[in-house]
């Protein structure tokens, strides 16, 4: 029993070890441009910490990485590893503008959820490609994904630049010039602020604030998830297949149907990535569109241990560096680019801190396994 | 007479569990030394440290009367210590002759000497009367063949103590014969032979001097002499009597519930593996498949479990056709199934023992509904499980690769008897468990005939086919070659059959 809590504690450490590891290692980054390390993560911890707004955006930035996290984490449940997060909530995304903009008069209460619904089924859409190559033909998911991402990028590109065009806009005479965009999404599909429901509380947050209701649904979600993966049969067929495929088809699990499910399902959750972006933020798609979130999702997936409550943790990490390095750059002069270095740290050193920690963990098994 | 090898005091520690406890041995130039022990009792600890994979943490080490450091297996082998693993290391497109000097080719002008390597080799044939053509590929040699070819790589490289571990787990009764003549042959020229195993027969018939071992202490060498017969070994292993024979009730053969008509089945490379397999198996018997492993085995159980399409022929099990059922419909007319390999195909390794508990039962309205598992009934269920099985665990809430072999079966067994099923299914039940859990997983498929199950039993261990069958198929080729009654059977019979000698007529 003693040693189960042990190992429990090092599961649940090894990302702090790891950030820790990924905090020295960018300090050597920092020095090495003539900066104060300490000076750069104070200002950052100030700079994030000090308001209540900052802590929104942090939470805003941190929407889309809960769902492109949990996206990954329900592929590699099943033992797939969905790297086609990226196209998958961009063609979502592409979806949602569309129906946004396209269908006029309804009800917000309707075209929302049939916004939200349509980006799900985009994400799936482009989820069902790599698992059916997988399934019927034996092509690895890995190569599919990467290769439909690419796809995926070109295809919005030719969607937002010429198809859907927003041909109509109106610029005022000698000022600017029209964006590369989609026309712009009707009101009633978009996604509220919590501003209101916050002040309630007695919140204030000013307007250049957008976090939105997406927020509350990641966190949602994650608890739906966290409750599908360990208790229900489908969610206990998927981690079985994800670590014996062999033994789950003696067991009359049949593997295939549960790598379809699994894959579609991760699909649909990374169809939900780019809402929070498009429906909270900018009301149009445009060439410009956030990208991205689909990477970073595989290091939150890592570095939460594909526990759901873990990618919110890691997605909320995610948010803040993002923040602090607005902070650093305006405050210290300090490029924003070495909160991407110590980004890439921190992946690095959770995947290789993890693989010496289950190194570990398995000689603690063993070892107890002898007893 | 000189000692060869004299360990004294040798301790090796692992964390958590004393491999090795302060072992003395002596070996004398030119016997068959056997090393016997359960699972676990630290034989291949002990070997590991003579070949120089392991240092041990206190003790000494003589060869030939000088004190020696056995630094890696390379070095061990110049010290004339040359192991025979159990899971041969050989090149399987290469030659005899390229897998023998692969790794010490002797070179001329930067070449292999392929010359000279020919002449070594064909006269270490001749010395020890070994019959092979060494221009043949190591792929298209019998298991027996394989075995010779890894005594003669140790040989070449000029060893005069050969480990052999486990030597004859892989290979048919006369395929061991031949290797015992083999043996002798060696020791006749002056090798030493340390021989490890634990089937007891075998020891009882090649050594001429028995170390038992248990736990990681040496218990007692004795000479052959000295030892009466095998259960008197088996106590010295076990700590404990151990019953070699069981005690079955009479048969009550009933109606027939496994009944297998013409059964083909074709691999991937539309070669029959199965060609024709028919045999009844009837309520209240234990019938066993005896046979080399991959004559058609594997296919014959998935093609029982529904987990493999058949050709052609007819499946009955319990009266129903099973041609469009799955493996959950076959599970749900009573067959309880015990796959061959529990960590591949029985288990899901890194689940807890509670969720292994019900797998492939998950569905089952019982334990939940589709959207919920009832955790409660399920973990009541694994108790019940623990219980009923003896099995031996610190909680069913830690992933079950934490358990022992032994323990991780009865849970597997426990799954799939706990329902009383009325056809089991058995493949390889007792692979890799020591005596005391083989005993038990045997008893169990005992009371399970006697309340009149129909079992089915596939094992490679004929052994364990003659202490439990009733009948005996033997299986080659994909065809069951002859059929006994279990009284009638000898192990040379047998054993004759499972090696592909002629189809017995029918009787």
């Amino acid at each position: 029993m003693k040693k189960d809590l042990k190992i429990r504690l090092l599961e649940v450490f090894s990302p702090i070890f790891a950030f820790i590891i990924a905090v020295l290692l960018s300090s050597l980054i920092i020095l090495a441009i003539n900066k104060n390390p300490i000076e750069v993560f104070y200002t950052m911890f100030k700079f994030s910490f000090r308001r209540i707004d900052s802590i929104a955006i942090i939470l805003y930035n941190a929407t889309p990485l809960i769902f492109s996290g949990l996206a990954v984490s329900i592929g590699f449940r099943v033992g797939l590893f969905n790297i086609g997060v990226e196209g998958q909530y961009l063609i979502g995304a592409f979806c949602a503008a569309l129906v946004g903009f396209a269908i006029k008069g309804l009800p917000s209460f309707i075209h929302l959820p049939l916004v939200i619904l349509s980006a799900i089924l985009g994400g799936m859409l482009w989820a069902i490609i790599p698992i059916y190559l997988k399934v019927k033909k034996g092509v690895h998911e890995v190569i599919s994904t990467i290769m439909l991402n690419y796809i995926s990028l070109s295809l919005i590109h030719y969607f937002i630049a010429d198809l859907f065009l927003d041909r109509n806009q109106k610029v005022v005479l000698g000022l600017g010039s029209t964006l590369i965009r989609m026309p712009k999404i009707m009101p009633s599909a978009l996604m509220p602020k919590m501003h209101g429901f916050l002040s309630l509380f007695g919140i204030n947050l000013p307007n250049h604030v957008y976090l939105n209701w997406f927020f509350p649904i990641a966190i949602i979600l994650s608890c739906v998830i966290y409750y599908v993966i360990w208790y229900t049969p489908f969610g206990y067929e998927l981690r079985a297949v994800g670590f014996n495929p062999i033994a789950s088809k003696v067991a009359g699990i049949n593997p295939n149907s549960l790598y379809i499910k699994g894959f579609l399902l991760s699909g649909a959750v990374a169809g939900l990535v780019g809402l929070s972006d498009l429906l909270g933020y900018f009301g149009y798609m445009d060439l410009d569109f956030p990208k991205g979130y689909g990477f970073t999702g595989i290091a939150v997936a890592l570095m939460g241990k594909n526990n759901p409550f873990g990618i919110i943790l890691a997605a909320i990490l995610f948010g803040f560096l993002n923040r602090g390095a607005e902070g650093i750059q305006t405050f210290l002069g300090v490029p924003m680019d070495t909160v991407v270095i110590l980004q890439a740290l921190v992946i690095l050193s959770v995947v290789v801190v993890s693989e010496v920690m289950i190194r570990y963990i398995r000689y603690l098994d063993k070892k107890g396994a002898k007893i | 007479m000189e000692k060869i090898i004299k360990l004294t005091n040798i301790t090796k520690k692992f964390p958590g569990l004393v491999a090795n406890d302060n072992i003395n041995l002596e070996i004398e130039k030119g016997e068959i030394h056997a090393i016997v022990g359960e699972n676990g009792a630290g034989k291949s600890t002990l070997m590991k440290i003579l070949s120089g994979l392991y240092q041990p943490d206190s003790g000494e080490i003589y060869i030939k009367g000088k004190k020696v450091i056995i630094r890696n297996p390379r070095h061990a082998i110049k010290l004339g210590i040359g192991m025979v693993h159990q899971h041969f290391m050989l090149v399987s497109r290469f030659t005899i002759l390229d897998n023998i000097i692969l790794g010490s080719e002797k070179s001329k002008a930067g070449l292999i000497d392929y010359e000279l390597a020919e002449k070594e080799v064909t006269d270490l044939l001749k010395r020890y009367n070994f019959e092979l053509d060494i221009h043949e590929e190591v792929g298209s040699l019998s298991v027996g063949q394989q075995q010779r070819v890894e005594i003669l790589k140790v040989l070449y490289r000029g060893a005069d103590i050969l480990v052999l571990d486990e030597p004859t787990a892989v290979l048919a009764p006369q395929e061991v014969k031949e290797l015992f003549i083999n043996l002798r042959k060696l020791k006749e020229q002056g090798k030493t032979i340390l021989f490890i195993s634990h089937k007891l027969d075998e020891v009882l018939e090649i050594a001429d001097t028995i170390t038992v071992l248990r736990k990681g202490r040496l218990i007692k060498t004795l000479k052959r002499n000295e030892v009466k017969d095998k259960s008197e070994l088996a106590e010295l292993m076990v700590g404990r009597p151990v019953i070699l024979k069981y005690s079955k009730e009479d048969i009550k053969r009933g109606k027939p519930l496994i009944e297998v008509k013409e059964l083909i089945v074709k691999n991937e490379s539309d070669r029959r593996v199965l060609n024709g397999v028919s045999f009844s198996v009837y309520a209240g018997e234990i019938y066993g498949i005896a046979g080399i492993e991959g004559n058609g085995q594997k296919e014959l159980v998935d093609s029982l479990m529904g987990l493999l399409s058949k050709e052609s022929g007819e499946i009955l099990l319990n009266n129903v056709d099973i041609k469009n059922l799955n493996v959950n419909e076959i599970k749900r007319i009573g067959v309880g199934f015990i796959s061959e390999d529990r960590h591949k195909e029985g288990l899901v390794l890194p689940m807890t023992v509670w969720e292994n508990s019900v797998l492939g039962y998950h569905r089952d309205r019982e334990f939940g509904l589709w959207y919920r598992l009832n955790v409660n009934r399920i973990i009541e269920h694994c108790d019940n499980i623990i219980k009923n099985f003896d099995v031996r665990l610190s909680s069913m809430f830690i992933p079950i690769k934490g358990l022992s072999g032994g323990n991780q079966q009865k849970i597997i067994l426990g799954r799939e008897l706990i329902r009383n099923p009325k056809i089991i299914i058995a493949s390889q039940p007792t692979r890799g468990l020591d005596i005391g859990a083989s005993e038990f997983v045997h008893q169990l498929l005992i009371k399970a005939r006697d309340e009149g199950c129909a079992i089915l039993l596939i094992s490679a261990d004929l052994e364990e086919i003659l202490a439990l069958s009733d009948r005996i198929g033997v299986i080659y080729n994909g065809e069951i070659v002859a059929e006994f009654e279990s009284k009638e059977a000898t192990p040379d019979e047998i054993g004759y059959y499972m090696t592909g000698g002629k189809r017995k007529v029918e009787v």
